[in-house]
């Protein structure tokens, strides 16, 4: 473009800026933001309106609809079953989460930082790795019977390893040039791990242990299947086996809660730890 | 500027060796080979030479990062081989830890030693002072802008206090006005504290404008080709002002013609 063009194009354009028609937002608009919401919320009312409809054509044996199961819910609340059902299962899932956090963080950071100690347990960790664990449940069952033991043991067992592996790739994916930092102004080696290490691989510790809590439900659901004494895996069982499909849904509705409401809060937790991951998105 | 000699370099060699892969053999890649030289107290020192000449390895060996095959690296007469609080490094990309605020990145040094964090806190607000970011000292590096992050690394290195500064190519990823702006900067701070620098660059003409002297180095093995004087002593007209000087123009034709590698004759 010409010098005369652009004069000619300053001088011709009688530009108000208050006229909002000629400016373009550079943030979209408030309004599309709600309209999602609107959007969200109908999909929400259209998909329970429809399972309420279409499941009450069914035999009530194969599946259930939104209202029969809130009766079943407030029927299993006023038994007290539920409650009791919610407080075993959270009882071993979070003394088995709190063994496969301490476990996993400790023995990650020292796999990623000392070879020796790598060399020591990787064969065992990629074995394990690859076993799918509930493989060996009805094994653990034989150790520890039917009680809290086995389940503890199942359920940390499969938490273990997504915050392991992810903690050992924090630790491998530590800038060479931070740890030059430290190096550069003495800094011990206690030090560097501390300082260095630990902080810039607590993002991956936290998806680590995101992760880690899907994994722990569904070890911990599968372990009340087989051992059907206690919590909301055996009152899923229980209700399977009489039939009472409405109540069935009960628990796994819950269970779905517990994931969704465990894994924003480690989430959450994970913004706080770590802003400076999530300014470029 | 004092005549006593701070840091010695002595016949310093280093050789890489490059591990081959299965089938073939190892090689060896002499990076440094019978480099000496001395700096003065107070003098701002530029090592500037062909990419390969090593120039950022006898800056890191001088810092006790990388370990020299033979020879000395002496300050104040005391033979070093390892990071110390005599010496602060300031590194080509900013390097500031993400998940500290600006003043706890200028803190990092004094937190290593131990120092109470009253006293650690009055300290960075002094530096942060000195490289005019008093009041950022709270935003993280993620929002600040490159050259600010570079005036953080340098309050870092400052903070622990040292004799020598070492600087490796740390404006070089700077915008050229930014960059400018802070040459200036370590200017006047090497005045007002009297810290000797040594300053690794390619730019010649930051070489000649920073500098008391410049070791041009050559490569392969790596080693002082020529030491040249800088004559303008005292406080230095603005970059482009000295660009017009015949002297600095001379010296950046000799400097250049030192650097730049043989052209082969057309056959």
């Amino acid at each position: 473009m010409s010098i005369t063009e652009i004069r000619n194009v300053s001088a011709s354009a009688s530009l108000d800026i208050s006229n909002p028609a000629d400016v373009e937002d550079l943030i979209p608009p408030d309004s599309s933001r709600s309209r999602l919401w609107i959007i969200r919320i109908c999909s929400i009312v259209f998909t329970f309106g429809a399972w309420e409809i279409l499941g009450r054509q069914v035999d009530p044996l194969f599946m259930s609809y939104p209202t029969a199961i809130a009766h079943a819910g407030v029927r299993l609340v006023q038994n007290g079953e539920l409650f009791t059902a919610l407080q075993s299962s959270l009882r071993s899932l979070v003394v088995s989460f709190g063994f496969a956090v301490v476990i996993g963080l400790a023995l990650g950071l020292l796999i990623g930082r000392y070879r020796s100690v790598e060399a020591a347990t990787d064969w065992i960790v990629n074995a394990l790795y690859a076993t799918p664990k509930v493989a060996i449940l009805p094994l653990v069952i034989l150790w520890f019977g039917l009680g809290d033991t086995a389940k503890i043991f199942i359920v940390s067992l499969l938490a273990v390893f997504p915050i392991l592996i992810n903690t050992i790739s924090g630790v491998r994916n530590v800038p060479a040039q931070l740890i030059d930092v430290g190096n550069a102004f003495a800094a011990r080696e206690d030090q560097i791990f501390r300082k260095i290490i630990l902080p810039s691989a607590m993002p991956y510790m936290m998806t680590g242990i995101r992760l880690g809590i899907g994994r722990a439900i569904i070890g911990l659901v599968v372990a009340e299947f087989f051992t059907a004494m206690t919590g909301l895996g055996a009152l899923i069982v229980k209700y399977g086996n009489q039939y009472d499909t409405a109540s069935m849904f009960v628990p796994i509705i819950l269970l779905s809660f517990i994931g969704v409401v465990t894994s924003s809060l480690v989430k959450w937790v994970e913004q706080r730890l770590a802003p400076w991951r999530y300014t470029e998105e | 500027m004092g005549a006593k000699i701070k840091l010695s370099v002595e016949d310093v060699s280093k050789t890489f060796r490059i591990r081959g892969g299965q089938n073939s053999e190892d090689t060896f890649l002499a990076v440094l080979r019978h480099v000496s030289f001395d700096v003065r107290e107070g003098e701002i020192v530029s090592l500037i030479g062909e990419s390969g000449c090593g120039k950022t390895t006898l800056l890191r060996i001088i810092q006790g990062l990388i370990r020299l095959d033979a020879g000395a690296v002496k300050v104040d007469g005391q033979t070093v081989t390892k990071p110390g609080p005599d010496r602060g490094f300031v590194f080509q990309q900013a390097s500031l830890l993400p998940w500290r605020s600006a003043r706890a990145n200028v803190e990092f040094g004094l937190e290593l030693q131990g120092v109470p964090a009253a006293s650690r806190r009055d300290q960075a607000q002094k530096l942060l002072r000195l490289v005019g970011l008093e009041t950022s000292g709270e935003q993280f590096p993620h929002q600040l802008s490159g050259g600010m992050q570079q005036r953080i690394g340098l309050a870092r290195a400052l903070a622990i206090d040292p004799s020598i500064l070492l600087m490796d190519e740390p404006f070089s990823a700077l915008d050229a006005q930014t960059r400018e702006e802070l040459q200036g900067e370590l200017l006047r701070i090497q005045r007002e504290t009297g810290k000797t620098i040594i300053f690794v660059t390619h730019d010649l003409d930051e070489a000649i404008y920073l500098s008391n002297r410049v070791f041009v180095l050559g490569a392969k093995p790596g080693r002082v080709k020529k030491i040249i004087d800088v004559p303008f002593t005292g406080i230095r007209p603005e970059l482009p002002e000295l660009r017009g000087d015949p002297r600095f123009q001379e010296i950046r034709a000799e400097m250049w013609n030192l650097i730049r590698k043989p052209v082969p004759l057309a056959a």
